[in-house]
């Protein structure tokens, strides 16, 4: 499962950068290895918490730990096979929302319907609405200042040389506070707003100046080769700006889809060792090294294709739109999350696209495609729900 | 993920617009040898290149069609879907009318009188020069689209102004057509034939105006 999702998801990520040559595919697979490393070992324990005992009490069961065990498993299963299943068809399911599904179906056969925590799923259902209209907005938003402030000038060279820096300050600012309080919570900084800003900002200005500087010596790469001061660079420039946004990507994914592989064997392997069922399951470091070594050797296996594959596909995304998607999303997740809102990656990657569409900024957009997606997220927690009820049945039929 | 993303992109009907420039760019130069033979008299060879251009039209009315069948409801272009058609027809309408032309060309035989022929000739170059520009019109739109740069949108503004200012004289010339056909021919059959030629190759510059007129909203902001 984990190298699927490696070949798949990150694969995604670092496309559109190879697709406009800011990198090569050797690169990309190293670059967005090491990145979805890191993120699976920093920050993917606290998602799998959640996973586990968010939504069930295990205390409930700790006299039936075989319950549990096969509770989880059955659980599992019933996610993995409606992820399949939905990709077979060809629709773009939540992982996360699955297993909760999935969780949720075996807690109701086993500790009663009014015993499960129906407030984690109140979000769940909150997340259809605010993921892509949050997505659209805020990638929207930033298109249409990237279009007035850099390609509708005289020179949009010029002004993407002078805007890169402060374009480069705003991503390493989302990307700084997104790893203090998404990626690095696990680290227990417990850093308050304020003083994660006065952390990030002035990193954030190294970097913009840093960035300055790089960017200056790349022009004159680029101009002694080509004189021409065309859309190519402008293009070149934002590619490279990519890049940042497509390693948060990498991390990010490292963080939650690892941890979503990995989090309910985590449970079993808990709840088998010790023959009892822990409030607080904690996933062993080298768990999720496994499962990042997983993603990894996917990426190795089939990523290079994939990306290829992608970089040459998806030719509507250019470096800009890509840059603006990839970086209004990961703005959207820092805020909501901020916010206490409830959101999910991919549709707010997906609602980011379609605001840069609606602000005219993108190439010719297929909108039935939402009302798939719509249909999928209303269609996973009840599937799995009863897929998870109905394997359980079967598992404690068989084995007890 | 993967999937979401390119399905999410559909295919743009700019390609296929492209496609339909090009065909009217041929059917032009074709228009051109065509009254050019018609003129010398060989109504044989004029015959052929009148069915070569009947059968570029309903190519490129597959073409239209086929752009037209395709967007449906839920497709969000980068320009607006209403302006978008109504280019495409005015586009059409340039080939139908030099089909037209051709056609009511071939109805009489030795119609264009020899004092008039070097006037239709200058007509038929000067109504050639916008349509010939509606090809580049679309190729320059379509990297538009794709940069958004402004730089790009001048260029397809200064293809608009060209084709404004060529339709412009080709209506000069055709009102001083219709002066000399009113002063010099008294053949009341003769004169509504050549009048009605006048107008109908006055109407392909005339449309391909109408379509940059919409190229120049679609551009707008």
């Amino acid at each position: 499962m984990a190298a699927n999702i490696g070949a798949n998801d990150l694969a995604n990520a670092m496309g559109t950068s190879v697709g406009s040559r800011a990198i090569t595919i050797r690169q990309a697979v190293i670059i967005s290895m090491i990145a979805n490393a890191l993120g699976a070992v920093l920050a993917g324990g606290h998602v799998t918490n959640t996973i586990s005992k968010g939504i069930i009490n295990p205390q409930l069961l700790s006299a039936e730990p075989d319950k549990f065990i096969i509770g989880m498993f059955a659980s599992l299963l019933a996610a993995g096979i409606w992820v399949n299943i939905a990709t077979y068809l060809g629709l773009p399911v939540s992982t996360t929302h699955s297993i909760v599904g999935a969780v949720i179906g075996f807690g109701i056969l086993s500790i009663g319907i009014a015993n499960i925590c129906w407030k984690k799923v109140v979000p769940i259902v909150l997340s259809w609405i605010t993921s892509p209209v949050a997505g659209a907005v805020i990638g929207g938003g930033i298109y249409v200042f990237v279009e007035r402030k850099i390609l509708r000038t005289k020179d949009p060279y010029k002004a993407s040389l002078a805007y890169s820096p402060i374009l480069i300050f705003l991503v390493f600012v989302v990307l700084i506070l997104s790893l203090i309080f998404k990626g690095l919570k696990n680290l227990h900084l417990n850093l308050s707003f304020m003083n994660a800003l006065l952390i990030s900002v002035p990193v954030a200005v190294l970097f913009g100046f840093l960035g300055k500087y790089y960017i200056k010596w790349q022009v004159k790469r680029h101009i002694s080769a080509n004189e021409e001061r065309g859309y190519s660079l402008v293009e070149s420039l934002f590619a490279q700006l990519q890049l940042l946004t497509a390693c948060y990507v990498a991390f990010a994914h490292g963080a939650n889809d690892v941890a979503n592989a990995v989090g309910p064997w985590a449970a079993i392997f808990s709840a088998i060792k010790s023959k009892s069922v822990s409030l607080r399951v904690h996933v062993p470091l080298w768990m999720l090294l496994i499962g990042g070594i997983a993603v990894g050797g996917g990426l190795m296996a089939f990523g290079a294709n994939v990306i290829k594959t992608i970089g040459e596909n998806i030719t509507e995304i250019n470096p800009i739109r890509g840059f603006c998607a990839e970086f209004g999303a990961a703005t959207t997740i820092l805020v909501c999350s901020r916010l206490g809102l409830p959101i999910s990656t991919t549709h707010v990657i997906v609602g980011s696209v379609v605001g840069i569409g609606i602000a005219r900024g993108a190439g010719t957009l297929d909108l039935r495609i939402l009302k798939n997606i719509c249909i999928s997220w209303l269609v996973t927690l009840p599937f799995t729900l009863l897929l998870a009820m109905l394997l359980y049945k079967i598992l404690i039929y068989l084995i007890l | 993920m993967r999937w979401l993303l390119s399905s999410l992109f559909f295919k743009s009907p700019f390609e296929n617009l492209q496609k339909h420039a090009d065909k009217v760019k041929e059917c032009a130069v074709l228009f051109k040898r065509a009254a050019e033979l018609h003129m010398r008299g060989n109504y044989k060879e004029f015959e052929a290149i009148t069915d070569e251009v009947a059968r570029l039209e309903s190519e490129a009315d597959a073409i239209k069609r086929n752009i037209r069948n395709h967007l449906p409801r839920g497709i969000l272009m980068p320009v607006d879907k209403f302006q978008f058609f109504q280019y495409i027809r005015e586009q059409d309408k340039v080939m139908d009318e030099i089909e037209e032309t051709l056609f009511w060309l071939s109805f009489k035989k030795g119609s264009i009188l020899e004092e008039l022929k070097e006037d239709f000739l200058n007509l038929i170059d000067l109504v050639i020069k916008p349509v010939n520009l509606l090809s580049p019109l679309v190729n320059q739109a379509k990297i538009y689209f794709k940069t958004h740069l402004d730089n790009d949108r001048n260029k397809v503004k200064a293809i608009c102004r060209d084709i404004r200012q060529w339709e412009r004289e080709a209506d000069f010339v055709e009102k001083e057509i219709k002066f000399k056909i009113f002063e010099g021919i008294s053949d009341a059959f003769l004169i509504f034939y050549l009048i009605r030629l006048t107008e109908y190759i006055g109407s392909i510059a005339d449309h391909a105006e109408n379509a940059s007129d919409m190229m120049r909203a679609m551009i707008a902001r």
